[in-house]
């Protein structure tokens, strides 16, 4: 009888929770079995620093019944035999409860959830296949739920030789469940999985054997993200009183310093002035009404002066974008198109929480010019698939006016239309989602604020392009009509007349009068560096001096070679030659490459000029904009302030000047913040 | 004013031409082709010809555009080509011409279109004809039947008497492209009047119901949009036999733009109008009160038939009043009406009751 109730208990659990579970349709459920598995192999890479090589392979089992068997192979470190059954067959198992910083996975409730959910559908067991590096060979296991005691029950344990293959999970399951195309599929999922980790190789063999390979595309793997203490802001009552009570700190002061992050030894000593609270109190002695003074004083409700006390931003380390260039390469490898715009906004905080927002565009051929563009959403990296609608992520997207970007728009409002598809990422300590689901993001007006400024950004860079490429015709249509229809003219003419062939220099410089810059920007496979040549022509009547300049990857880590004419470096990652004399119907070449660069990084410079007379195929420098990088590589090569630097001499420290409070949400500043690519002019 | 031209000075017109090009490049210079503005806007009344004819309004086309420059190259092309011609005593269509294009290079035509337009172009730059250019068209020549006589040369050279009632079959007279005096000659007639047709059904319809013996006319079906040959030999017989010519059209803005360019001279020629068009001839019908006083069968107008009746509201050549008159009644009927709905009364009623009733209004 109990054993019954048990059974029943754990299928009505499913039953009560299969949405938030993300089993509430046979679609849904293949997709939530194939995310739990490639999510953790992902994480458990990361982990162990491992580049990740996933095949995922669903075969049709029983048409009738909509019985498919999912298998998913990584080559992360795989899990020591002991474990294998506490991670597949017990609920809240996992290994990144409580840890403060961005993963994927964060209840221990996933892949338990694919087994469980394979075990009422088809009543078999899983199967599971793992090596560790250090055993010479793999455990094979099938685990199946003990209904009654909530426990993995394992069979046909043994050790089967792996070959070559060091160390790896393989998982094998069969369940109820629909394979569908579209949208809304595994094959999508994996897709925008494999755009947001370029440095992960994924195979996907579906139900008609077809295979659908998505290759790495950078050996990086994502920056290692380090755990942080928690933030004041954020921190709610329970959490404070858990805290507070299992300290053993002595004194106040020490544990709000040592507990929290943001928090320095001032801050430490005015947060219990404000609370009303001794310095030298024990943590565990606090009252409920003590805890309520500190929280209301974390939460800024009691002042100091007139205002809240001052903290320091959480520390942002414990975030992981995905970067400009990768994500630049992740959509380039699944859309085949030409022009990639993207920005990865500085970290910022949220209620304590640190978050940062990335988004990417890319626009051209391939793409339908007349349908809503692709909204590519992810959080912490993971694909969101469902919900477009009420998502934060969307909303951004949506609050933008893109039709002064060159996207097609009714009204201005909503998501606009044309050959583009658009990536967003926050990547949060502190993902908060609309329902259990998580699959909208909820609204925030601090996160709503980073994403739009990242859109209109990009939509500067789209901008630009699309102004540039249009430039560019016309200019090469210049030059077709001086190289090849004037010269045609001239002769034809000569020959009907019978007459010698004019000289056409002043006819040429009356038809461009002008100075005119063509650039191009080319990968050397041989050398493996990406190649600039720019050439200037002088088309008007007189000399000319200028002083030209060019943007190029200085902070990604690229060298500039092979530049003969010199020049001098006039802020990071903009480099300035003096062209004194360009003589009138002279051509001067610049020619430089770019070393330590991928195929792909860097695929349009950009050129300025200085100067009095425009410069067909070139751009007035924005003075200004220039001061602005130069500002911020300043502030970024000061040194970092100490958190914890003012700990002892509290007393002495002279009370800060008034206009330098920061508000908690602002951002640290960053330099990637204001770019030369994304400005506008 | 058009008129033939001897090979020696279609030659130094073509060369003029040239010249313009060639001297403006030594002169440092973009080249450059100066000619009028070939729209609406640039059309006059000439009340010595009768006749509009662009005005004085210019355009020069310079080499500082892309578009611009090649269609001086690809003029600089067509006047070598025409020059050979010329010399070697050949001549050619112009699709010919078009498809001989693809050998020019940068100067290749794009489509047909292009090189008509050239073609058209040099004519009125150079005040030549393009029989001048040894250029042929390709469009259909109007059918014609009625009792009168001419005689043309065929291609042996053979002077061939023909009368466009007992020689002929039921389609008449063929109208060749050129019929000019050196090929076709007007000998006698016994006619009233010239009626110019639209639809090759009503044409038809006519002939069958012997209207041109009955009425003493002759008929001729202009296939739509009329060649240059159909109204050039209107234009001749109007004159040269002093007849008048009436004109029945569908009755929708389209015809209207035919009858003007008929009577009045069509925009994109207006250079040769004193040539081609007819300006005694007379509008018959389909009239826009004949759709009502008819209670014809009609379709509502289209978009674009109204932009189109619009258009001729400003339209110089529909400046009486009319016109006027005419065009803002339809649209305010909004509807348009074919030349054979008039078959709702039976099939004799356009030659026993329709066109007697008009051409007694005109007094024929
Ligand atoms: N492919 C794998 N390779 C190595 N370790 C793994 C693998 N899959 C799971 N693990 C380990 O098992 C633990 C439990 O995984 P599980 O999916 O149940 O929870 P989770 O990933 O921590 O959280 P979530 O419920 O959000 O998925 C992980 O935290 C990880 O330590
Ligand atoms: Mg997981």
């Amino acid at each position: 009888m109990a054993a019954n109730q048990k059974q029943v208990a754990i299928s009505e659990f499913f039953e009560k929770n299969k949405h938030f579970l993300g089993f509430d349709t046979l679609n849904r459920a293949l997709i939530t079995a194939v995310k739990e598995a490639v999510d953790n192999a992902l994480d458990a890479c990361e982990e162990a620093r491992i580049l990740p090589d996933i095949v995922v392979k669903i075969t049709k089992l029983d048409n009738k019944k909509d019985i498919l068997q999912l298998e998913v192979e990584d080559n992360g470190p795989g899990i020591p035999r002991a474990s294998i059954e506490k991670v597949f067959g017990q609920l809240l198992f996992g290994s990144r409860f409580h840890a403060i910083r961005q993963s994927r996975g964060q209840q221990g409730i996933g892949i338990t959830g694919v087994v469980m959910y394979s075990q009422l559908t088809t009543g078999d067991p899983t199967h599971v296949e793992s090596k560790i590096a250090k055993e010479a060979t793999a455990v094979s296991v099938d685990i199946g739920l003990d209904t009654r005691k909530n426990k993995a029950i394992k069979s046909n344990q043994d050790r089967i030789d792996w070959g070559e293959k060091a160390h790896g999970l393989k998982v094998k399951t069969k369940m109820k469940a629909k394979y569908q195309r579209g949208r809304q599929s595994v094959w999508q999922y994996l897709r925008m999985t494999s755009i947001v980790n370029p440095h992960a190789d994924i195979l996907f063999i579906d139900p008609d054997g077809e295979k659908h390979h998505w290759q790495r595309v950078t050996e990086r793997l994502p920056s290692r993200v380090e755990a942080i203490k928690p933030h004041p802001n954020g921190i709610e009552l329970g959490q404070l009183q858990r805290l507070c009570s299992e300290s053993s700190e002595s004194r106040m002061t020490t544990f709000l310093r040592r507990t929290f992050s943001g928090v320095s030894g001032r801050a430490a000593k005015e947060l219990c002035e404000v609370s009303e609270l001794e310095e030298k109190l024990k943590p565990k002695s606090l009252n409920p009404q003590q805890v309520r003074a500190l929280l209301e004083a974390f939460q800024g409700e009691r002042l100091l002066k007139g205002k809240p006390v001052k903290l320091l931003n959480p520390p942002t380390s414990c975030l992981s974008p995905i970067e400009e260039l990768l994500i630049k390469k992740g959509l380039s490898k699944t859309i085949d198109s030409k022009f990639v715009t993207t920005m990865t906004r500085a970290p910022s905080v949220t209620q304590g929480n640190p978050f940062q927002v990335e988004v990417g565009l890319i626009f051209g051929d391939g793409m339908a010019a007349d349908k809503p563009v692709e909204i590519l959403r992810f959080a912490n990296r993971v694909p969101l698939m469902y919900q477009q609608g009420g998502c934060l992520l969307t909303k951004a997207i949506e609050s933008v006016d893109w039709r002064q970007y060159g996207l097609d728009q009714a009204g201005g409002r909503g998501v606009p239309k044309g050959p583009a598809a658009i990536l967003v990422h926050l990547a949060s300590t502190n993902v908060q989602f609309t329902s259990e689901a998580k699959e909208a993001l909820s609204d925030n007006e601090t996160v709503m604020e980073e994403a739009r400024k990242a859109m209109l950004e990009m939509g500067r860079g789209l901008r630009k392009h699309l102004e540039k490429q249009k430039k560019m015709g016309k200019t090469k249509e210049k030059f077709e009509l001086i190289n090849d229809i004037i010269p045609a003219i001239a002769e034809k003419s000569a020959a009907l007349l019978e007459l010698p062939v004019p000289d056409l220099a002043g006819s040429i410089t009356r038809i461009m009068s002008a100075v005119i810059a063509e650039t191009t920007t080319t990968w050397n496979k041989e050398t493996k560096q990406t190649d600039v040549h720019i050439a200037f022509y002088n088309y008007t009547s007189r000399a000319r001096s200028y002083t030209m300049l060019v943007n190029w990857p200085e902070r990604q880590g690229a060298t500039m070679v092979g530049n003969e004419l010199g020049g001098r470096k006039e802020a990071m990652g903009v480099w300035a030659w003096k062209l004194e004399t360009l003589q009138p119907g002279s051509r001067t070449v610049i020619t430089y490459s770019l070393d330590g660069l991928e195929k792909g990084d860097w695929n349009e410079t950009d050129v300025f000029y200085r100067g009095s007379q425009e410069v067909i195929g070139a751009t007035k420098m924005d003075e200004k904009l220039l001061e602005e990088i130069r500002r911020q590589e300043e502030a970024l090569n000061a040194p970092p302030p100490d958190e914890d630097a003012d700990e002892e001499g509290d007393a002495e420290i002279a009370p800060e000047p008034e206009p330098a409070e920061t508000k908690p949400t602002t951002p640290v500043g960053d330099p990637k913040q204001t770019t030369l690519f994304g400005g506008d002019y | 004013m058009a008129e033939r031209k001897s090979i020696e000075e279609t030659k130094t017109a073509l060369h003029d031409v040239v010249r313009e090009m060639y001297d403006r490049i030594v002169k440092g210079e973009p080249p450059t082709m100066t000619l009028p503005v070939r729209t609406k806007n640039n059309i006059g009344f000439d009340p010595k010809l009768g006749v509009y004819k662009y005005g004085k309004k210019q355009t020069i086309r310079d080499a500082t555009s892309l578009g611009s420059a090649k269609q001086l190259l690809r003029a600089l092309h067509v006047i070598e080509f025409i020059e050979s011609m010329i010399n070697d005593g050949k001549s050619s269509t112009l699709r010919e011409m078009y498809y001989i294009s693809e050998g020019w290079g940068l100067g290749k035509f794009q489509s047909q279109n292009e090189s008509n337009n050239l073609a058209e172009d040099l004519e009125i730059v150079t005040r030549c004809l393009r029989e001048d250019f040894k250029l042929r068209p390709e469009e259909d020549g109007a059918r014609m039947i009625g009792n009168l006589t001419l005689r043309e040369r065929n291609r042996r050279g053979e002077w061939m008497r023909i009368n466009a009632r007992d020689d002929v079959g039921d389609s008449g007279y063929g109208v060749p492209y050129n019929v000019e005096a050196e090929k076709i000659e007007f000998l006698e007639h016994d006619i009233n009047f010239i009626m110019a047709i639209e639809t090759g059904g009503m044409f038809d319809r006519l002939v069958e119901n012997g209207f041109d013996e009955d009425f003493n006319c002759a008929l001729l079906h202009l296939k739509g949009q009329p060649a240059r040959s159909t109204r050039r030999i209107m234009k001749r017989m109007s004159e040269e036999w002093d007849l008048p010519v009436v004109v029945f059209l569908d009755g929708d803005p389209w015809s209207f733009r035919i009858f003007a360019s008929i009577a009045y001279g069509a925009i994109k020629t207006a250079h040769i109008s004193e040539y081609l068009a007819t300006p005694t001839s007379t509008y018959l019908g389909i009239t826009a009160d004949d759709i009502l006083a008819y209670d014809l069968p009609s379709d509502d107008l289209s978009k674009k038939d109204i932009e189109a009746l619009n258009a001729e509201l400003s339209d110089p050549r529909f400046a009486d009043g009319w016109w006027q008159e005419q065009i803002n009644m339809m649209l305010e009927v909004g509807k348009k009406a074919e030349q054979q709905s008039l078959a709702k009364y039976g099939l004799d009623f356009v030659t026993e009751t329709y066109l007697p009733e008009k051409l007694q209004q005109l007094g024929l």
